[in-house]
């Protein structure tokens, strides 16, 4: 037998009536329908199916039919679909006295209702409901006067208060309701009890189905004199009404109703509705079957617990209270206290700290904040405002953006002492443990911090500048492709900065930040080296390397110095940290030298690697290469700790890099090495070429007068430490400078000249001219003289590290160190090549 | 196809008056079940006890088939109405029958099956 099923197309609403229609016509017609069945869906109501056995008797059949609509082409169903024609849901409505609904339309729309009475025969159900009444037009309506009905008004759900309608000459008249024996009072057609409103409607109009009272709704209306137990009504059909199943196995659970009320026990196995509970009291089976309507989840004050839905999902707290199935919790994140239901809460040892950490931004009133606490519709925000802690509450809409900005460094608030959070525009979001208010956060200016411990910041002199930098900085912790390069060039900002300049040339055009500041070119013929630039085109930029000026793409170029942030505001900062780059500037050229690299050399392998892995991680061991300049100076680890960030000059800069302290910068990255830890890498790492004259020579002052300057950093070039530095920095000079070593003289205006110091004192260098020192004796500023590097078999002096003074023999050179034969101990040591010097023969 | 059985009363209108057997799940209006019962479960007695009507009907069913032929009709095997009078019944019934009345269907050996809960 051969059953085809045609779809029928009719007119919205209409299905039942044709099906019923055409059932009548059959009736009437007998054999000349030849249709078999015909079928209307509840939730398909243009369509009915009609099953026949060709599409001709469906034709017939259907010809005169009111909705069905002419002439339309009749299809077949698919066989394999012939079923789900026939499938319905069937939607098992319970509706009972004391269920939960819903309005669905009128003016209680939406609103929570109790049911009070059902009529099946009638299809209607008797409600409860908080009444939404305006008086005012009420009396004014029954009075007869006009009322002006204000469009869209809905009045807020009020309870009916019977002397206030009275007050208002409105007739009230109390009745009895036949049915229950309640007294009823009767206002204008509406009947009101206690303060509620009972009305009458039907079934279509009320949602029975996932209605899920919210606390507060429950709370209104228990609340006018109803006891407990009404209370407890209303929470059983919740329970009722609830999604099964979420009791899990360890929960541990009380009995709410029936004889074993208060009974507490742990769950042992869920099944369905039948959830098996183990309780531990004589005389009962254990384990014992409970109706899961019939318990509630227990928990005990001191338990740590999580909510997992309703109004306060996702926070954490500890129960303080336990009232029935309401939990009062203190909430870790706002530390206020939180009712809930037990319903809701799973034992958890969880903690939330909470979405809080968002920076955001809204557009009425152009500003940014931390969000520090979730409300239902709204958040709390901590506007960026440092001079006062300005709170507001923020709906969600009016949030325009996230702003994303991750940087942890450790500084000081008025006493107040936390880790940065979020910065942005010049404003810091510090997190305070202790401090209470706000969920911890302060606000502050940076100018007003300074960076305590660590490291990374590249620690400013100013504090307030670094920071400021940090304001800049979009990228998180940089590590770029080389942190090598960085390493020394960190100088200046903060490492980090640099760090994630590095790509800065594919971010939008900001010509403006890149002209004058100091970048390294990464890529291309003239990698490594370091240079200003000093014009930048489009894609490319021009960047001056040692008395030429060369082009490089954009991006092959990393910031080494000052951060040159995107936005504008901050280029101000970078010029900040410019400036003392300038100087340092001028004796580029050292830097190009080997020497530079002699020194970085160990450096940059031992710092490098952490570095890399971990860009700003100030813990990152100092690895070996330390060793190489150790060697001479076992005094000077002594003495590093004198630079430690610590360091009196560098006060500013605490950590970063024990040493770099000068670096800050570059140091900074390095420190992260976990300089700040250990002194003596501090040294190692800290490009700070301080470093190496530090060994046993201290670092003057002056030196620190390159903190801020960091970009100076470049004189840092590990290794070259003092030799470069010393043009750098005027201090230092005496650090490499002695008697019979052959130098470079740069005097301005004139040419470059070999010359022989002879004399040292006051910081000026007596020099004899021409190679050998058999010329003019001039007078020279350290900062005009550079050492020559030696070559191999050259006698050589040692001007720097433990041996500093010592004459050897330049036996070889393995990359930027040389291997010197010591002539007074005959020893063979590994020294870097800033160290030394070409010895002449007094 | 000739009408060999005498069909059930028709619904003579669609509203809320429907109502569905909830054994056979025939669905007459109120008043027609008060006046004829229910043709396909002549046990219920509904015409001797109109209370009854509240107990054995529901207004609560899902989606309509009007049934001309239930013998030769796969709607009708598929629906489990196959050996009833053609009329109208309801694809699906939300309530279902209570403990009484099953125990009444079994008695007079007649089948009830519950409908699904989803």
């Amino acid at each position: 037998m051969l059953v085809l099923i045609f779809p029928i197309s009719v007119v919205i609403g209409g299905g039942i009536t044709t099906v019923v229609c055409l059932m009548q016509k059959f009736v009437d017609r007998g054999s000349d329908l030849q249709i078999r069945s015909v079928v209307a869906l509840d939730h398909f109501k243009n369509y009915i199916y009609v099953e026949a056995d060709k599409e001709a008797h469906v034709k017939e059949a259907i010809k005169g039919m009111r909705n069905i609509y002419a002439n339309q082409k009749i299809l077949l169903v698919p066989i394999r679909e012939m079923t789900d024609v026939l499938c319905v849901e069937s939607k098992a409505i319970d509706l009972s006295r004391d269920t939960w609904v819903r309005m669905k339309i009128g003016t209680y729309k939406g609103d929570l209702a109790k049911v009070v009475d059902v009529d099946n025969v009638r299809q209607r159900v008797t409600v409860k409901l908080i009444p939404r009444i305006d008086l005012q037009a009420l009396a004014s309506k029954l009075d007869g006067r006009e009322v002006v009905k204000k469009k869209a008004f809905v009045p807020p759900p009020r309870f009916m208060n019977i002397d206030e309608a009275r007050e208002l000459h409105i007739r009230v008249e109390r009745r009895r309701d036949p049915m229950t024996g309640d007294y009823f009072e009767n206002i204008g057609g509406m009947l009101f009890k206690d303060g509620f409103m009972y009305k009458a409607v039907s079934l279509k109009s009320i949602i029975a189905q996932n209605v899920t009272p919210t606390f507060d709704e429950l709370e209104k209306f228990n609340r006018p004199s109803e006891n407990g137990e009404a209370e407890f009504g209303g929470l059983s059909t919740l329970f009722a009404n609830r999604k099964k199943g979420h009791f899990m196995k360890g929960d541990a659970v009380i009995v709410i109703k029936g004889d074993l009320k208060n009974l507490k026990g742990w769950v042992e196995k869920v099944d369905e509705e039948n959830v098996l509970i183990r309780s531990g009291m004589k005389g009962l089976p254990d384990p014992l079957a409970v109706n899961e309507k019939e318990l509630c989840k227990y928990f005990e004050p001191g338990n740590h617990v999580k909510v997992v839905s309703g109004t306060h999902e996702g926070a954490t707290g500890m129960v303080v209270k336990v009232d029935q199935h309401v939990l009062i919790i203190l909430s870790d994140m706002t530390k206020e206290h939180v009712r809930v239901f037990a319903d809701h809460v799973v034992e958890s040892s969880e903690v939330t700290t909470g979405v809080t950490m968002i920076l955001s931004f809204w557009s009425n009133n152009p500003s940014f904040g931390v969000i520090i606490r979730l409300e239902n519709e709204a958040f709390q925000v901590l506007k960026g405002n440092p001079d006062r802690p300005e709170v507001a509450l923020v709906k969600l809409r009016e949030i325009k953006c996230k702003l994303d900005r991750k940087i942890s460094v450790q500084d000081r608030y008025k006493g107040k002492q936390g880790p940065v959070r979020h910065i942005y525009k010049g404003v810091l979001f510090i997190y305070d443990r202790h401090h209470l208010e706000h969920a911890g956060f302060i606000c502050a200016k940076c100018t007003s911090c300074i960076v305590v411990g660590g490291s990374r910041s590249g620690a400013n002199r100013n504090g307030g500048d670094s920071l400021s930098r940090f304001s800049n900085f979009k990228a998180p912790a940089p590590v770029p492709p080389s942190p090598r390069r960085f390493q020394r060039g960190g100088m200046g900002y903060n490492g980090m900065e640099g760090k994630g300049w590095k790509g800065r040339g594919g971010r939008g055009g900001r010509d403006d930040s890149l002209l004058g500041t100091t970048v390294k070119i990464r890529l291309g013929p003239f990698k490594g080296y370091r240079g200003p630039v000093v014009e930048v085109k489009g894609d490319s930029v021009r960047v001056e390397l040692e008395m030429k000026i060369v082009t490089v793409d954009r991006n092959a170029i990393s910031d080494n110095v000052s951060v040159i942030t995107p936005s504008r505001d901050i280029s101000r900062y970078s010029m900040g940290s410019e400036t003392p780059m300038h100087p340092s500037r001028t004796p580029l050229h050292p830097y190009m030298t080997p020497m530079r690299d002699s020194g970085a050399t160990p450096i940059h392998d031992g710092v490098r690697t952490p570095m890399r892995d971990r860009a700003w991680n100030p813990y990152t061991p100092m690895s070996p290469p330390r060793d190489n300049w150790e060697e001479g100076n076992p005094g000077s680890r002594g003495t590093s700790p004198q630079y430690q960030p610590g360091s009196p000059p560098s006060r500013a800069y605490e950590a970063p890099t024990p040493g770099s302290g000068w670096a800050s910068t570059p140091g900074g990255s390095y420190s992260d090495a976990g300089m700040p830890r250990d002194h003596s890498s501090a040294y190692a790492n800290a490009p700070s070429p301080y470093i190496q004259s530090t060994p046993g020579q201290p670092m003057t002052p002056s030196s620190t007068s390159y903190l801020p300057g960091t970009p100076g950093g470049q004189p840092m070039t590990p290794g070259t430490g003092l030799d470069v530095m010393s043009p750098v920095i005027g201090g230092d000079a005496e650090a490499w400078f002695m008697p019979d070593i052959l130098v470079d003289i740069h005097k301005v205006g004139e040419d470059s000249d070999l010359g022989v110091i002879r004399d040292v004192s006051d910081g000026t260098c007596k020099v004899s001219l021409g190679s050998s020192g058999e010329g003019d004796t001039i007078m020279a500023l350290p900062s005009e003289l550079e050492i020559v590097p030696p070559r191999k078999n050259d006698r050589v002096k040692i001007v720097g590290g433990q041996f500093r003074g010592s004459i050897g023999t330049l036996i070889g050179i393995d990359g930027s160190d040389g291997i010197v034969k010591i002539e007074e101990n005959l020893d063979v040591k590994i020294l870097d090549l800033a160290i030394l010097a070409k010895f002449v023969q007094p | 196809m000739r009408m060999g059985e005498v069909a059930a009363q028709i619904p003579t209108s669609f509203g809320h008056e429907l109502r569905a057997c909830l054994r056979c799940r025939l669905v007459k209006t109120y008043d027609q079940f008060r006046d004829s019962g229910c043709e396909n479960c002549p046990f219920f007695k509904i015409e001797e006890d109109p209370e009854r009507i509240v107990d054995v009907t529901t207004p609560n069913f899902n989606g309509t088939i009007s049934m001309m032929d239930p013998r030769r009709s796969w709607a009708a095997r598929w629906l489990r109405i196959g050996k009833f009078a053609p009329g109208c019944y309801a694809l699906a019934v939300s309530e279902t029958l209570s403990e009484d009345m099953q125990s009444l269907c079994q008695e007079e050996r007649v089948q009830y099956i519950p409908p699904k809960r989803i």
